[in-house]
């Protein structure tokens, strides 16, 4: 516990190890889901034992980062709208020891950075991204996303969305990314597990987690206002991959597969091959 | 790491110069998009730095290319990256990233004829301005160095890298095709004739330390410490204060703007360096940059063998503008000439401003593909000669 101001501030015993206080609190909105998924990343750090002086915090533009930024009371960088994975090459290229846990967005990571992603993925560098896949942009205030669902009406799609979403697991696994998982933002231990699996994997973890807005995709989308009802809907429109066998294609339609997608932890990359290859060609 | 530095005389292309400049500066990262007339550059990157245990890497694209390039430098790399013309343009976008966060790095942009893909082989000289307001948002400077020759090419890279390590700034090599590709003679001294400045790293401890001097403007030689080494940096687009917090409000804002200007204008009197040739008893003027300084200057020599005083100028650090030294060259001639490879007139315009209507002064420009010749410029010369 500590003072800030007039103001008795209890502090998440996580909260208080690894992030700077002076940033709390952070400006997600009530019934956010990004909290949770930074409850479950802080959680596996915890349980890996990692460290501010052993890892870094890289985010890109929206929600998600806006919220994450600077917390970290280790080393933070923030890249512009999309370049999140430009800035990671560089960053891990230049600090191979270090890891890399990322927070990018649906419209940073498969919209604006989509081409970055694509390539991240089949270079395969070694880092850990979450995305967090709200359905909407959230910080500009609910315009559609390459994400929301066909017929979603949101700020810029006032007569419906007409354009299938994207499924950014599947890229990730087509791309090459060693490690490829999709969860929910309620499904607290499987992701728990999901991003220290990643953090360890060799190469490119991909974990994609479905979470509520409230504010806009509940807004615009749903008609709500109740973070309940986005997590309703959520929960109504996702399915488990082992589930979905038994499922006929048409009651599939339009529903997020959930669960691993590709685990191939003998998959190298390029921060491996590039010291292998230095190795070989560095002369004295 | 082995310095890479091999010294000797060579027969090379000035893009193959940089390449060997950045080198011997320490550049241990480099990340470009192939584009012509800088790829010669990337090639002997490729070839050249994994010798020295460097990291080469062809991104998927211009933007990329440049982030990566920021971004090992935050990871503790001596960075660069290299285009042209179209690749600059998207280029752009990743430079204020650069700057906002006082990043050092090297971009260094071959200039071709343009606008848009215009003619990718050959010479023109439109990103004059390009380079120092392309940056979208305002409230910054910017260093751009421009060399004549192949031997320039590699002095000029070091200096690039030593600028943005003092400034805490990218810098620009504001080079053309004609440089890019003429191949002539390159001399490497010995390493220890170099002038290589090492990265400054803080000597208090990180509580006391102040990421963005946002209090002291005009302070150079300023630290950067890198990720991983305890000082918890926070690297961000967004205004923020010296501790890299995010802030949206006014007295930041101002702060900031002011740091990312005054730290290039108040050091003005170090980012000096024009070459004059004849000027001491001149009446005209011909000034030139880049590639183009080369016919320019021949131009002069014709010009004196026919009994004209007329000197030569040129703006080697083109970014800051030199305005103190372009108004001596104003106030000593009737006439100025400024020669350039594009029709719109961009060193022309400065040249102009900073003349304060002391001379006359004229344009004489060309959409680019091949140099001025010197008899162009010669016969421009008679025209306007009093």
């Amino acid at each position: 516990m500590s003072t800030v101001g007039d103001t008795l501030q209890v502090f998440h015993p996580l909260v208080a190890k690894y992030l700077r206080k002076e940033r709390m609190p952070h400006m997600a909105c009530p019934g956010c889901g990004i909290g949770q998924v930074v409850h479950a990343t802080l959680l596996a750090i915890e349980e890996l034992g990692l460290t501010p002086k052993d890892t870094v915090w890289v985010q890109g533009v929206g929600c998600n980062s806006r919220i994450t930024y600077s917390t970290w009371v280790g080393d933070n960088v923030d890249a512009h709208h999309g370049r999140i994975f430009a800035v990671a090459t560089g960053l891990k290229m230049a600090r191979p020891d270090m890891n890399f846990i990322l927070f990018t967005g649906d419209g940073d990571c498969g919209a604006i950075g989509g081409n970055h992603f694509i390539h991240a993925c089949r270079r395969n560098l070694d880092v850990t991204a979450i995305l967090f896949n709200n359905g909407i942009y959230g910080m500009t205030g609910g315009q559609v996303a390459p994400t929301s669902p066909v017929g979603a009406v949101t700020t810029t799609t006032p007569y419906g969305n007409i354009e299938d979403p994207f499924d950014m697991c599947q890229m990730a696994v087509t791309a090459g990314a060693s490690y490829v998982a999709r969860w929910k933002s309620t499904d607290f231990k499987p992701l728990v597990n999901s991003i220290k699996k990643g953090i360890q994997v060799k190469g490119l973890a991909f974990i994609e987690v479905l979470l509520q807005c409230p504010t806009n995709f509940g807004r615009y989308v749903l008609k709500t206002s109740q973070p309940q009802e986005v997590l309703k809907w959520i929960k109504e429109h996702s399915v488990n991959k082992k589930d979905a066998e038994k499922l006929t294609a048409e009651e599939i339609a339009g529903k997020y597969l959930l669960g691993e997608f590709i685990y191939r932890p003998e998959r190298s990359g390029i921060v491996e091959r590039y010291q292998e290859f230095l190795k070989k060609y560095q002369k004295e | 790491m082995p310095s890479g530095v091999k010294p000797g005389k060579y027969f090379v292309q000035g893009d193959e110069a940089i390449a060997e400049g950045a080198i011997a500066a320490g550049c241990r990262f480099f990340a470009g998009y192939p584009i012509t007339p800088s790829s010669e550059t990337s090639e002997t990157m490729a070839r050249r730095l994994p010798e020295v245990g460097g990291i080469c890497l062809q991104m998927e694209d211009e933007l990329a290319s440049i982030h990566s390039v920021g971004a090992a430098s935050v990871g503790g790399l001596k960075a660069m990256t290299i285009s042209s013309g179209p690749g600059i343009s998207l280029k752009l976008e990743g430079l204020g990233w650069g700057i906002k966060n006082e990043i050092p790095y090297v971009v260094a942009d071959i200039q071709r004829a343009g606008p848009s893909n215009g003619v990718a082989t050959r010479v023109g000289q439109g990103d004059f301005y390009t380079v120092r307001y392309g940056s979208a948002g305002g409230n910054s400077s910017l260093i751009a160095l421009s060399p004549k020759s192949t031997q320039e090419a590699f002095d000029l890279t070091i200096e690039c890298f030593n600028l943005s390590e003092i400034f805490r700034c990218p810098v620009f090599l504001l080079s053309d095709e004609t440089v890019g590709h003429t191949r002539e003679l390159l001399v490497i001294p010995e390493e220890t004739r170099l002038n290589v400045v090492k990265r400054f790293k803080p000597t208090v401890p990180p509580e006391q330390f102040a990421m963005y001097p946002l209090d002291t403007p005009g302070v150079i030689n300023y630290p950067f410490p890198n990720i991983g080494e305890g000082y918890g940096i926070c690297v961000s687009p967004y205004t923020h204060n010296s501790k890299g917090y995010a802030s949206t409000a006014q007295d930041i804002q101002e702060k900031m703007a002011r740091r990312l200007v005054f730290k290039i204008t108040e050091n003005l009197g170090r980012l000096v360096r024009v070459e004059k040739q004849k000027m001491e008893d001149a009446e005209f003027a011909v000034v030139a940059y880049g590639g183009n300084a080369r016919p320019a200057i021949a131009a002069v020599d014709i010009a004196r063998e026919s009994g004209m005083k007329v000197g030569f100028f040129r703006p080697i650090i083109v970014w800051p503008f030199p305005d103190g030294e372009v108004l001596k060259v104003a106030e000593k001639v009737k006439t100025i000439l400024v020669c350039e490879l594009n029709i719109d007139g961009q060193l022309s315009r400065e040249v102009g401003r900073a003349a304060k209507g002391k001379a006359e002064v004229h344009h004489l420009g060309s959409g680019g593909v091949e140099p001025h010749l010197p008899a162009q410029i010669f016969n421009e010369i008679r025209r306007l000669y009093k």
